[in-house]
């Protein structure tokens, strides 16, 4: 299963921190080789603070072998700079656990407002804030995420966004919120993010293009844990043609998770449309990224061949299943696969076998009998079944010529009133120009008469 | 500017320069150069040279007086106040601030001509318009100018002198100078030494002449002149008479030859092969003068005379390349070091280009095999000594030659590019299908190695902008050609790490893309990968790359070169897209090309016969110009029969989908013409040429004969002309043998669904033995498309068609709402355009989508409904965002 497994390309993306839930994850699927992941992880550690981690891993690893002495220097070592940076950022501490001060902060709105306010009632520096931030970053590194997402907060009620320290800050509160697993703010954070990129903060477009590629691993985690973001990914990946870009050039396996999250929101609004986009997004990137899921659209949308479909699907069962995001969401996908198969199938046929129909969704006849039924009584099909035969017959019957008239000549009225509407109101608007036009005339004439006195 | 760079030197000027060339005593500007006369050279300086220039323009003038021609009088005349205003410092130190003589001459001269002039009433009248407003101008500021000098002018009408002699001295030395031709035999030693000396001293001669008789000091200096020569010439006499004598008589003989030697040039004979060995020892000896100590400040001083010469009316160029050789000898024999050798080459090479004098005709091939010997000489040189640096930017006095590290002035990537060019021109001047352009084409290898180590060069002096350059020059040489290991190594026969061509443009390119800041560099650079791609059937990237870089937007702006580049890669984008089955990108890509029906200027491969108007000669040696050379010439009838069966595969399904409806747009122009066109014959026989071919197989696909509609377009007669000319011909046919299935068994349902109510698809496989579940899916998609009305019976295993043929009654009304559908679009249009898009945002939306999609429809690239994509910096700032 290790084929489709992306952690190797997400890991690119993602900070440190957040590549160990994906780690975790894949050590308790056991696909890969226990100790590899082991000390892949404790590489991953080294070049962070976390040294009680690194020393329990490195146990795991090494049974018998000591702790090396130079983790327990740099672990004094750590502690030491870390209490150092707290006596330096001592008052904001102070500020911070003063319910009143934190209250009249979240009241106001205006930073400048805020900052002038502080700096005269407690004694407040601007130039704590590096400090701030540093401290901040370095209780991340330690993997106390919790305390730096009160910090960073802290920082982004006080500084504007043209600081240049911001975009630091952005990007380190929404890891620490992820890593909180605090998915309503971690949302809002993306949001924010997100806007300060678009905002064109950078010069440099390839700059720019990283950030997004970046923006788009991080917001995996919260698009796929928090209860809206699925109709969030579809928004940001697919209808935003900056992020589709992005994703185009520099990371196609994430259409993996836009083609899942597409075809578990299948009861969406726009649902069809998206599919439409979706599917023609990878065939084109059919050549630099191919997995089941892609391929199950394909087979089902391009080729129409029911059969590979169905395989794919088996496949895709799978693939998710061992997918650190998309587990969550396995059963949905495959419930909301079989009914996209089963509706294709529909709309072609008219008469339809149900064992071979169960066979295509992967079910023994009688269950997929029962499921039909269920599908009909919640009047999603006009179908009907022949028990005898075990057929189902289509009810849909193509629209008459007299149909197809009315539908048309039905657009052609509406579209005639709006103009007809656009062109009253330009009269109306051409009318009151007209009389606009003559006040000022009049006030043309009148000028001369008034200055001529004035010049006498 | 060196006349190099000129561009429309008529053959005529041409020609009176080659006679002037051959009046000319050859070999006397450099053979005798002493120091003494330099000395002079710098003494004469201030005074002469100001004068030389009065005395210039004098003589202008009276030429001008001669025939009458005003305006350029006036010009001259201006001129010469202004000369004369820069004099005057001079006068006032040498002649104490009298006005010299031949100045106030003039100014009587021409004071009584302007009368004289102006008092011919009717000669005024019949003066064009252009001279009598300049005689009337001229008038009025000689007579200001006049009053300043009107003492001398009082002084000189009492006492004129001797404007008859001076005019007889004038002669005399025209005379002299035409005595001077070679032809003339028997003219003492001498005197020839003398007539030889003149074209040297240039035009000061004359003026010495001259001044002598109006009795200004300078009459003394001038005589000293003469006699300096004298004494020369009899100190040369006196040192070694014997020797002299032997040389003169050598001389002479020589002189004979050579003389002979012009007449035959004259007749056009072959003059050069008997010149060869003769003429360049005899030259050998008097390049510096006996004693000089030859050093490097004195090659350099003889060099910068000898290009001094260049780019003159008068100068021989051939000499100068035997010049500039013997310079090289003689360095080379007191070993001055790599710099000079190298300058000298570097001069060597630019006299060959020299040579020939225009720029539209190539070099003559003996001078082109000379460059290719002298380049990576040259070259040579330069790579072997890696500390000297040779730009454009270090100027003449920061040259250094005789330490580490050397500088020297000139440019070895321009010299490749005009090598470049010239093999080129040399190309297109050969007949395409003789021996001779073979030959000439081996010679690409050479111009190959030039360029790499050219490259190898600039890479080292790492300069971007430089190394841009060469790498296009390079990449030019390399996108054309396909690279038979590509295909290899993708089949795997290759090891996965041999470096391809491909890989080779895929580096050069990057580098264009990431260092150019030119634009024209990088767009050249996209459109050759793109190219090279395309060549080598890399479809996916080829496409990201057109689509990717926006071409197809702004190429109309570009110059015609970079456009018909352009135009080649479209072309081969759209065999490309063929050999993939994507029929629709090929004729999209094609399109634009087919469409005009002038394929063969668009691409630079000949030149079409104009009807309405006749090309001017210009035009015509500009469009010249442009043509490809024959060998990276895109096959026409390949393209042609691409284009026209990808079109066929498109519109006969089309066709028959639509054939009641009232909005059936065509696809391709060009096929239809080709299918009214013989619909028109009433006797149609077996098809003979390719398009028949393809006419007749879209006949046979219109009534679902896929069997015929396939023999048509694959048998042998157009396997030869065509398919194989694919590199992959048997990949590609059976491509379209799949292809033509598929569309017939489409064409053959919407034909001919009326006559079914149900089909069995195990019947419509065996007529197109097709597999069942490629009928099942090409089925299933028109049935989802709402192409077909029909659905699947499962169980039977067969298509079951919806009876919803409309009555007579019904399809004449659904035409009619069409057709007023069609009225409120045009409306909505025509208010939106009255209108702006002030409202109309939310509202007749529909109408503004339809309007902007129909006008896509035909601009390649957006049609292939794609979201753009930008892989990196490329145009990322058009974006909205």
């Amino acid at each position: 299963m290790a084929k489709f497994d992306l952690t190797h390309k997400l890991g690119q993306y993602l900070d440190r921190h957040l590549v160990f839930p994906l780690l975790e994850f894949l050590s308790a699927k056991q696909i890969y080789d226990e100790t590899e992941l082991l000390q892949g992880k404790l590489d991953i550690l080294s070049k962070t603070n976390m040294l009680d981690y690194a020393i329990d891993i490195r146990k795991q690893l090494h049974p018998n072998a000591e702790v090396p002495e130079d983790l327990k220097i740099k672990r004094a070592q750590v502690v030491a700079e870390l209490t150092e940076l707290q006596n330096e950022v001592e008052l904001v501490y102070k500020l911070m656990q003063n319910e009143e001060v934190m209250q009249t902060m979240e009241t106001m709105r205006d930073p400048k407002v805020l900052l002038s306010h502080l700096t005269k009632e407690y004694d407040f520096k601007i130039d704590m804030m590096d400090n701030l931030v540093k401290f901040a970053k370095y209780r991340y590194e330690c993997g106390n995420y919790s305390v730096s997402t009160s910090y960073l907060y802290f920082y982004m009620l006080i500084m504007p966004p043209t600081d240049k320290n911001y975009l630091n800050v952005l990007w380190g509160k929404l890891a620490s919120e992820i890593l909180v697993q605090n998915w309503d703010t971690a949302l809002d954070d993306l949001n924010k993010l997100r806007e300060f990129i678009d905002s064109n903060a950078f010069a440099n477009p390839l700059q720019v293009l990283q950030q997004r590629t970046w923006l788009i691993h991080w917001s995996l985690f919260v698009f796929f844990n928090h209860a809206k973001g699925r109709d969030h990914i579809i928004e940001m990946f697919l209808y935003r043609p900056n992020y589709l870009n992005a994703i185009q050039t520099m990371c196609p396996h994430i259409l993996r998770y836009l083609a899942t999250a597409v075809v578990i929101n299948r009861s969406r609004r726009n649902a069809l449309n998206a599919l439409k986009d979706l599917v023609k997004v990878i065939q084109q990137e059919s050549y630099t990224y191919r997995d089941p899921i892609t391929e199950f659209l394909e087979h089902l949308y391009v080729n129409f061949d029911f059969d590979g479909a169905r395989q794919k699907l088996n496949e895709c069962q799978e693939v998710l299943y061992n997918d650190f995001f998309l587990i969550a969401c396995l059963d949905e996908f495959v419930e909301n696969a079989r009914l996209m198969i089963f509706e294709t199938f529909c709309r072609i046929h008219q008469c339809i076998t149900i064992g071979m129909l169960a066979e295509k969704l992967n079910m023994n006849p009688e269950e997929a009998e029962c499921w039909i039924v269920n599908l009909i009584r919640n009047a999603r099909l006009d179908a009907k079944i022949d028990s005898k035969m075990g057929h189902v017959v289509m009810g849909a019957q193509p629209a008459s010529p007299y149909q197809v008239l009315l539908e048309r000549v039905d657009t052609l009225s509406v579209r005639s009133e709006a103009l007809q509407n656009l062109i009253e109101r330009k009269v109306k608007a051409k009318s009151q120009d007209v009389s606009f036009s003559h006040v000022h005339f009049d006030f043309n004439l009148i000028m001369p008469v008034l200055t001529e006195p004035m010049e006498q | 500017m060196s006349r190099f760079f000129a561009t429309g030197t008529d053959s005529e000027s041409e020609s009176s320069s080659e006679e002037e060339q051959v009046q000319r005593q050859p070999a006397a500007a450099f053979t005798f150069s002493d120091d003494e006369e330099e000395t002079k050279r710098v003494v004469r300086s201030t005074k002469e040279k100001r004068y030389e220039e009065l005395t210039n323009l004098i003589k202008q003038i009276r030429n001008h007086k001669k025939i009458k021609d005003m305006s350029s009088m006036l010009s001259s005349f201006e001129d010469l106040t202004r000369a004369y205003q820069k004099a005057l410092p001079v006068i006032a130190k040498e002649e104490s601030g009298v006005t010299p003589r031949f100045y106030v001459r003039i100014l009587a001269e021409l004071d009584d001509f302007i009368n004289e002039v102006w008092e011919d009433k009717d000669g005024r009248k019949n003066m064009n318009k252009n001279n009598s407003k300049s005689l009337g101008s001229m008038r009025q500021k000689l007579r200001k100018y006049i009053k300043d000098f009107e003492k001398e002018l009082t002084t000189f009408r009492e006492a004129p002198d001797g404007d008859d002699e001076d005019e007889a001295e004038e002669e005399d030395v025209d005379s002299d100078d035409s005595d001077a031709k070679p032809v003339k035999k028997t003219v003492p030693k001498l005197e020839q030494e003398k007539a030889a000396k003149k074209p040297t001293a240039g035009d000061d001669g004359d003026e010495s002449d001259d001044s002598m008789d109006w009795g200004s000091d300078s009459d003394t200096s001038s005589s000293e002149d003469e006699e300096d020569i004298y004494t020369n010439i009899r100190d040369r006499f006196l040192k070694k008479p014997e020797k002299e004598e032997e040389e003169t008589k050598r001389e002479k003989k020589e002189r004979r030859d050579r003389v002979k030697k012009r007449e035959e040039e004259d007749d056009g004979g072959v003059w050069e092969t008997v010149r060869g060995g003769v003429a360049i020892p005899s030259e050998k000896p008097k390049m510096f003068a006996k004693d000089a100590e030859i050093d490097v400040n004195l090659v350099v001083r003889k060099l910068s005379e000898i290009m001094a010469a260049r780019g003159k009316k008068r100068t021989d160029r051939r000499e100068q390349i035997e010049l500039l050789h013997e310079l090289q000898n003689i360095s080379e024999l007191h070993n001055l070091g790599p710099a000079i050798n190298f300058k000298i080459r570097l001069a060597i090479i630019a006299a060959i280009f020299d040579y020939t004098p225009k720029v539209s005709d190539a070099m003559k091939p003996e001078y082109w095999t000379k460059l290719l010997d002298r380049i990576p000489d040259a070259m040579d040189v330069l790579l072997a000594n890696p500390d000297m640096q040779v730009a454009e930017e270090i100027l003449e006095e920061h040259e250094q030659f005789d330490q580490e590290p050397y500088q020297i002035r000139g440019c070895v990537l321009t010299v490749v590019e005009r090598l470049d060019e010239e093999f080129v021109k040399l190309l297109k001047e050969c007949d395409p299908h003789s021996n001779e352009y073979v030959q000439r084409l081996k010679d690409e290898i050479k111009v190959t190695q030039i360029i790499d180590k050219v490259q190898t060069y600039i890479e080292h002096q790492n300069k971007p902008a430089e190394i841009c350059r060469i790498y296009l020059r390079k990449i030019e040489h390399l996108y054309y050609k396909l690279d038979g290991t590509v295909l290899e190594k993708r089949e795997g026969r290759m090891p996965a790490d041999t470096v391809t061509s491909v890989d080779v443009m895929e580096r050069l390119c990057k580098y264009v893309y990431a260092k150019d800041n030119t634009d024209r560099l990088r767009t050249r650079a996209i459109l050759c990968h793109i190219y090279h791609h395309a060549l080598h059937d890399n479809w996916f990237e080829a496409r990201d790359l057109v689509l990717m870089s926006h071409l197809q937007e702004t190429i109309q702006h570009s110059d015609p070169s970079t456009q018909i580049l352009y135009n080649r890669t479209m072309a081969h984008l759209g065999l490309c897209a063929f050999r993939h089955a994507n029929i629709k990108d090929s004729h999209s890509c094609l399109v634009d090309l087919m469409m005009t029906g002038k394929v063969k200027e668009l691409l630079a491969q000949g030149l079409l016969p104009q009807r309405q108007h006749e090309r001017s000669k210009e035009q015509e040696k500009i469009e010249k110009q442009r043509q490809m050379p024959f060998h990276m010439h895109i096959n026409q009838e390949l393209l042609e029969c691409v284009y026209l069966v990808s079109a066929m595969l498109i519109e006969i399904p089309y066709m028959a989908a639509h054939e009641f409806d009232a909005r059936r747009r065509m696809i391709s122009k060009t096929f239809y013409q080709q299918l009214r066109s013989s619909e028109r014959q009433s006797l149609l026989g077996p098809p003979e040429s390719m398009r028949e071919h393809v006419v007749a197989a879209s006949k046979a696909m219109r009534n679902g004969n896929w069997n015929a509609c396939f023999t048509f377009i694959i048998n042998d007669k157009m396997n030869a002309k065509v398919w194989d000319l694919f590199s992959q011909a048997d990949k590609v046919r059976t491509m379209l043998k799949r292809l033509i299935q598929e569309e017939s068994l489409r064409t053959y349902l919407f034909t001919y669904s009326n006559v079914y109510d149900s089909i069995s698809m195990e019947k419509l496989s065996q007529m197109f033995e097709l597999d069942k579940p490629v009928v099942h899916s090409v089925i299933s998609k028109m049935i989802i498309n709402e192409e077909l009305m029909a659905s699947l019976d499962d169980p039977t295993q067969s298509v079951v068609m919806h009876r919803s043929e409309p009555s007579r009654l019904q399809s004449i009304a659904l035409q009619l709402v069409d057709k007023v559908n069609n009225l409120v679009d045009s409306n909505e249009r025509i208010f939106e355009m009255k209108q702006g898009n002030f409202f109309v945002r939310g509202g007749g939306g529909g109408g503004q989508g339809n309007f902007r999609e129909r006008q896509n429809y035909n601009r390649q690239g957006q049609d292939w409904g794609r979201q753009r994509r930008d892989r990196e910096n490329r145009d990322r700032e058009n974006r909205a965002y």
